[in-house]
């Protein structure tokens, strides 16, 4: 792996986010290599230190990139979370897979809107964060995971998520789940 | 002389551009409509012919001759043109006789040739401004007369009304194009106006007696100001909020979009890189989110308000119904008698506690409508200091003459 290569893995993941390599593919400099818990293959995350990380405009007070509907789409994402934590003691990724009704529950104790409202919503919310790599889901697919950007949080972000984790009320259907 | 096939639209408008140029020169020469030059290329050819006639020297050329010296140009189009040249003198018989074969050329069609390729590539403005240095000059010249003033000021305002009026009228009724097209008339004004100013400024010194003519002059580039401050608005509204004048028409884009094919239209975007960053999303604001959407606390009310008051007016102020109460302890005051001094009472009471019970019995079963006692004060005030109690005023609790309604 040169620097040329390097390089183009760089612009890749910058350009389209993080990239599936199948398994014993490359691991260009300063990514982490996230590999599926089945095997079938890798994701490519690029790491920044904490001080060039997103992180440092909410320090700056300056406005990050952010996507529609920040609420909702962060609401969605924290119950996604909260259904695809299998562990909050361990690591976030790769968690597991979670039934869309499993997390449609979850969202819907969070915001207390009506079903339909609520449902809209969540879709949204799902396209959005899987298109950027936030949740893997497939159009019209009946289990969401969690996305290999979440992987990026650093451990005083994943305290922070604990917290919120606790704070939620539990999901029923635990034993609904299967692992990824 | 080749059609312009394949030239490029920018090739195109060019050349129309310099023609504009020729035949708006050349009007004032033309001898009837429809024999203007109608190809930028023919200049070329008659640049080449008068060329070859300054080669030959004295001794002139032949029509044959000239057609060889221009063997770049197709002959008959050298020929035709000679002919167009011989007509309008330009090129006459080096002796006139019948028969003669050589011919000169006059030196002025070529001046003339230089001063239009000048015009068409500087767009007149460098010979305005000569014009005007000129004019400077003429009527700083110590020999200059008032005439020559007059005259001077009477040029320079024709020359701008004219240049005011063509861009008025574009600005007015012209399309946007057109007027970019003739930007050169914007060029440079502000220096155009000045140098005018000074002469203006010569002039009116000189000879004040020219004050009519120089107002004109005045009015005039004024109005060539303002022509241009409404056609410089003109264009930059056309250009958009870019401000890019050198931009295509929007026509242009949607036709280019329309007739390419999909290799062309994704050329466009062959030296983009598209590089959006990651939207980002923190656990603080997953947090903040999720806490944001809880309803906070049970339903409320709205607070209370003065005018709620019927529903509190119910038990509440219903006048308490003590009369029995006073009227029986009116009796107790009273006893079999008729009448008793409030002296006599507060003796019997014996201490201050029970007396001013007492009082404030008797008096509020004087003011009660229903009872038919009467707490009468009259002059006069028992005091006795060593006993109880030291000072009573007169006054007498009595039942009242045919009461008790």
């Amino acid at each position: 792996m040169n620097q040329t290569e390097t390089a183009l893995w760089w612009a890749r993941t910058r350009a389209a986010g993080p990239q599936r390599i199948p398994p014993g593919g490359p691991a260009p400099a300063g990514m982490l290599r996230l590999p599926e818990p089945d095997g079938s293959g890798a994701w490519l995350l690029p790491v920044f230190p904490d001080s060039a990380s997103a992180a440092v405009l909410d320090e700056l007070g300056l406005p990050g990139h952010v996507l529609e509907h920040p609420n909702d789409s962060a609401r969605v994402l924290a119950a996604c979370v909260r259904c695809c934590w299998a562990d909050p003691a361990g690591p976030l990724w790769p968690g597991v897979a979670a039934a869309w009704e499993q997390v449609a529950a979850a969202f819907g104790a969070i915001v207390h809107r009506e079903e339909a409202v609520s449902h809209r919503a969540l879709l949204a919310g799902v396209r959005r964060l899987a298109r950027s790599g936030w949740l893997l889901w497939d159009e019209g697919a009946p289990m969401i995971r969690l996305g290999p950007r979440v992987a990026a949080w650093n451990a005083a972000q994943l305290s922070t998520l604990r917290e919120l984790y606790r704070s939620m009320p539990p999901v029923g259907g635990d034993a609904a789940r299967t692992p990824a | 002389m080749s059609e312009p096939v394949d030239a490029m639209l920018d090739d195109l408008t060019t050349e129309a551009a310099v023609l504009r140029v020729y035949r708006q020169a050349f009007a004032v020469l033309a001898r009837e409509s429809g024999a203007m030059i109608l190809d930028v290329d023919l200049i070329d050819v008659d640049e080449a012919i008068l060329e070859a006639f300054a080669e030959a020297g004295s001794d002139g050329m032949t029509a044959a001759e000239v057609v060889v010296a221009c063997h770049r140009f197709d002959p008959r189009v050298v020929e035709r043109r000679l002919g167009v040249l011989r007509d309008y003198r330009a090129v006459s018989k080096l002796v006139d006789r019948p028969n003669e074969q050589h011919y000169r050329a006059a030196f002025a069609p070529y001046i003339m040739v230089l001063f239009l390729r000048r015009l068409a590539e500087r767009g007149g403005q460098s010979e305005l401004h000569q014009l005007l240095t000129l004019e400077q000059l003429n009527v700083s010249h110590q020999d200059a007369a008032e005439s020559d003033g007059q005259a001077s000021v009477n040029r320079l305002t024709k020359v701008f009304r004219l240049l005011a009026n063509e861009l008025t009228s574009l600005v007015q009724r012209g399309a946007a194009e057109a007027l970019r097209e003739n930007a050169q008339l914007l060029w440079g004004n502000r220096p155009l106006i000045v140098q005018a100013e000074e002469v203006h400024g010569i002039v009116l010194q000189r000879w004040p007696a020219l004050g009519p003519q120089c107002a004109a002059l005045r009015i005039s580039l004024a109005a060539y100001g303002d022509a241009i401050e409404a056609a410089a608005g003109r264009l930059i509204e056309q250009a958009g909020a870019t401000r890019a004048l050198g931009f295509l028409p929007a026509e242009t884009w949607i036709s280019f979009a329309r007739r390419s094919d999909t290799g062309t239209l994704a050329a466009v975007l062959d030296t983009f890189v598209f590089d959006a960053p990651a939207p980002w999303l923190s656990p603080q604001a997953l947090a903040e989110a999720v806490e944001s959407a809880r309803p906070s606390g049970g339903p409320r009310f709205r607070p209370p308000r003065s005018d709620d008051g019927p529903d509190l007016a119910g038990p509440d102020l219903v006048p308490a119904d003590d009369t029995a109460e006073l009227r029986a302890a009116a009796e107790q005051l009273l006893g079999e008698r008729s009448s008793v001094t409030v002296a006599e009472l507060l003796d019997e009471a014996g201490d201050w506690p029970t007396g001013r019970r007492l009082v404030g019995q008797m008096i509020a079963i004087h003011h009660h409508p229903d009872l038919g006692f009467e707490l009468r004060w009259g002059n006069g005030l028992r005091i006795d200091a060593e006993s109880f109690p030291s000072w009573v005023s007169a006054g007498r609790f009595e039942r009242l003459t045919g009461a008790s309604r």
